[in-house]
């Protein structure tokens, strides 16, 4: 009997003992942080934290995690703000106004974005270093554009040289170059000029288009664009069939041709059997004569 | 006198009799599985087309593969009346009856079971208040009423002489029937006026119901054709339709002639030659079904888009794959094995053809409607279980079979009202033939 209950406890212990094994050997991933900086139109800057993790050999997008954001250092007065990663692991954070005096202390900034670690990741932090930079972008007569990048160095702005720029046309799903040119770069004036190509693009009805000039990525300004309307697009007609003779309208309006071909079918057909009808009285007819 | 004797021997013969036991205990069967498809239909009205299987996905099941299968057989009435005539085919005079009451009973049902389908049947009425023109289901509607109308003429005008051979024997009639026959024929007096007019207007018949047969089919393949999907997008469709159309006809009037033809031992009028003629028309017809068929899937199969991938294994290896080559192998390619043999067209094997291939057709009409529903181009997200897969409830089921035996009951019932074989056509045909004889 002592024997049984032993080999009992024995089997509860092992078991007990595979249970916190396996609850042992569950093991927090590692997340990747990386720091965004944008400046859209040179107004207010804004971050973006992508955070992604690797699950079998691929980089996949990690939702839902909780970042905190610092300008340059780690405390309660740098703190820009705390953001989470959306479906596509990317967080957004502006730059606040509560950082407005530690921002305007340096023409160039660290960016800290901070995660504690909970029960499936491990803590993780990434930072990004940009000099505060602007591109202004003039559109000539003559139908050339011209994008002026400049940098802050103390307290004044000054061109910056050798910086690529993309000139391009604001569209639905992308930006379209305005040439056959992917890139120019800056030369020591800061600027790059290229003549727009796109004569017969379409605009929006006064043939509005957005002329658009941008730095992706660059290691020291990060991402900047700036956007300008100018008129030279073609004008943009728009067609509408609403209330129209299409195929897809309602029964009042069906197209002419399908109206007329098929009441000539149908007429031609019914036509006939109202002749055969008329036939059949006609021989009904001839038999009551024949008594 | 001989003349007269041989002529009542024919009348006798062809003349509509009364059902028999067997006659009675199939007519009380059919209207059984009728009333047990009304109670489902029944219960469809009250709880809605909840009862049935047919979900998001799968909207046309059944049904529809149904609607499908009675159009295709309707054209067997354009086919044996209007071309064989138009052709001269003189053989198939004694089958013209049968195929126009096999035309009639399937149009009617066609026409019912599309109700079925729309659940409410008040919807029937909305699609003419609120039917638009550039709907092929509108077109299908127009269509379907006139090719109605068009075989009602057809069955009628070559009827009416042999009304007056029917007003003739009033005892055997009954009184109802007799009633009935005075009603819609005592006014044929046989007459060389009436019989001018008569087969001018079969004539004119004879011409329009081929455009309109073709058209029928052609529509009804359009509503499959004119919608995006998987297996329907096709330009080949009006064709295929047609071609598969006429295979299930002839099968079905071989059917029928082969039953009447024991039931009413008709075995002198619908000979042994008959049915190896019928046997060579299903070859020609079933070989060049077969050609669609390959057209239909051999150029799907070799590109394989991807869209369609889903689709064409679930047919060819996957979960249709059983009644897909069920359809193609016996009801296409064994019949068209058997029936190349001399001893492959006699009656009986005939018959078991005929079966195959009306079996293997009404599959190939399931086949056309539901694996193309369960592959949407866009995958389907979210959705409850039984929306990904479709089997048919007791409901649809029942309603089916009971249209099914419903066409069967109207078959019979018009055999039993009219001469299956045209007691007219029969005797001047003998009349000639006897001349013949006497001139050789």
């Amino acid at each position: 009997m002592l024997n049984k209950l032993s080999i009992a406890l024995l089997a509860f212990c092992l078991a007990l003992l595979c249970i916190t094994s396996s609850a042992q050997a569950v093991e927090k991933n590692d997340l990747n942080i990386t720091v965004n900086y944008f400046l859209t139109n040179n107004k207010v800057p804004y971050l973006m934290v992508k955070v992604t993790t690797k699950i079998n050999g691929k980089f996949t997008n990690v939702s839902g995690i909780g970042l905190k954001l610092f300008l340059d250092k780690d405390s309660t007065g740098t703190f820009i703000g705390k953001a989470f990663s959306n479906e596509k692991g990317e967080a957004f954070a502006n730059i606040p106004p509560s950082v407005k005096s530690e921002w305007a202390t340096s023409q160039k900034h660290t960016f800290l974005a901070v995660f504690d670690g909970d029960k499936k990741y491990e803590a993780s932090k990434a930072e990004l270093t940009i000099s505060k930079a602007k591109v202004l972008i003039e559109a000539g007569s003559d139908k050339t554009v011209t994008a002026t990048v400049f940098e802050l160095k103390d307290t004044a702005w000054v061109p910056a040289k050798g910086v690529e720029v993309v000139l391009a046309v604001k569209r639905m799903g992308a930006d379209l170059t305005i040439n056959e040119t992917p890139t120019f770069t800056t030369d020591s004036t800061g600027k790059v000029s290229g003549d727009f190509k796109r004569d017969s693009i379409p605009g929006d009805a006064k043939g509005n288009i957005v002329l658009v000039a941008k730095i992706t990525d660059n290691d020291q300004y990060g991402n900047l664009r700036v956007e300008k309307v100018v008129n030279w697009g073609a004008k943009f007609v728009a067609v509408s069939n609403f209330d129209k003779r299409t195929l897809f309208a309602t029964r009042t309006k069906a197209p002419v041709w399908l109206m007329l071909v098929a009441t000539s079918i149908i007429i031609a057909v019914w036509g006939i059997l109202i002749f055969l009808v008329v036939n059949i009285l006609k021989i009904k007819k001839m038999g009551n004569n024949t008594l | 006198m001989e003349k007269s004797i041989e002529n009542d021997k024919i009348i006798n013969d062809l003349l509509p009799q009364k059902f028999g036991k067997a006659g009675k205990i199939w007519v009380g069967t059919l209207i059984a599985i009728c009333l047990i498809g009304l109670f489902a239909y029944i219960r469809q009205l009250r709880y809605g087309l909840v009862v049935t299987s047919m979900r998001d996905y799968v909207s046309w099941g059944i049904y529809i593969s149904n609607f499908v299968f009675f159009v295709a057989i309707s054209l067997v009435g354009s086919l044996i009346t209007a071309i064989f005539r138009l052709a001269g085919v003189k053989w198939g005079a004694p089958l013209t009856r049968i195929a126009e009451i096999i035309a009639v009973a399937a149009i009617i049902f066609a026409s019912i079971i599309i109700i079925v389908d729309m659940g409410s049947p008040e919807r029937f009425y909305f699609l003419f208040i609120y039917g638009r023109i550039q709907s092929p289901i509108i077109w299908d509607v127009i269509v379907i009423g006139t090719y109605f109308f068009i075989s009602i003429l057809l069955l009628y005008y070559p009827l009416l002489p042999d009304i007056k051979i029917l007003l003739r024997f009033k005892e055997r009639s009954g009184k109802r029937l007799y009633k009935f026959y005075n009603f819609i024929g005592s006014f044929w007096k046989g007459t060389p006026e009436q019989f001018k007019l008569s087969e001018k207007a079969i004539n004119i018949l004879c011409i329009s119901i081929i455009p309109v047969a073709f058209t029928i089919h052609t529509v009804t393949s359009w509503l499959f054709a004119t919608t995006y999907r998987p297996g329907w997008d096709s330009t080949n469709f009006g064709a295929y339709f047609i071609a598969g159309a006429f295979l299930v006809g002839a099968g079905s009037v071989i059917v029928a002639m082969y039953i009447f033809r024991r039931a009413y031992n008709l075995e002198k009028y619908i000979t042994e030659d008959h049915f190896d003629k019928m046997g060579r028309v299903l070859v020609l017809l079933a070989l060049l079904y077969t050609y669609f068929n390959v057209n239909e899937f051999l150029t799907p199969f070799f590109k394989m888009k991807k869209s369609e991938e889903g689709y064409l294994n679930d047919l060819f290896t996957g979960h249709f794959s059983i009644v897909f080559w069920f359809a193609i192998f016996i009801g296409i390619i064994l019949p068209i094995i058997i029936l190349l043999f001399k001893g492959g067209r006699k009656p009986l094997p005939v018959f078991i053809v005929g079966i195959m291939v009306v079996v293997g057709a009404w599959f190939k009409r399931y086949l056309i409607v539901t694996p193309t529903l369960l592959h949407p181009f866009m995958p389907m997200h979210d959705v409850p279980e039984n929306f990904h897969s479709y089997f048919p409830s007791w409901e649809e089921w029942a309603i089916t079979l009971g249209s099914l035996a419903g066409t069967m009951l109207i078959i019979t019932l018009l055999a039993r009202i009219f001469p299956i074989i045209p007691i007219e056509e029969t005797l001047s045909e003998h009349h000639e033939s006897t001349i013949k004889n006497e001139n050789a």
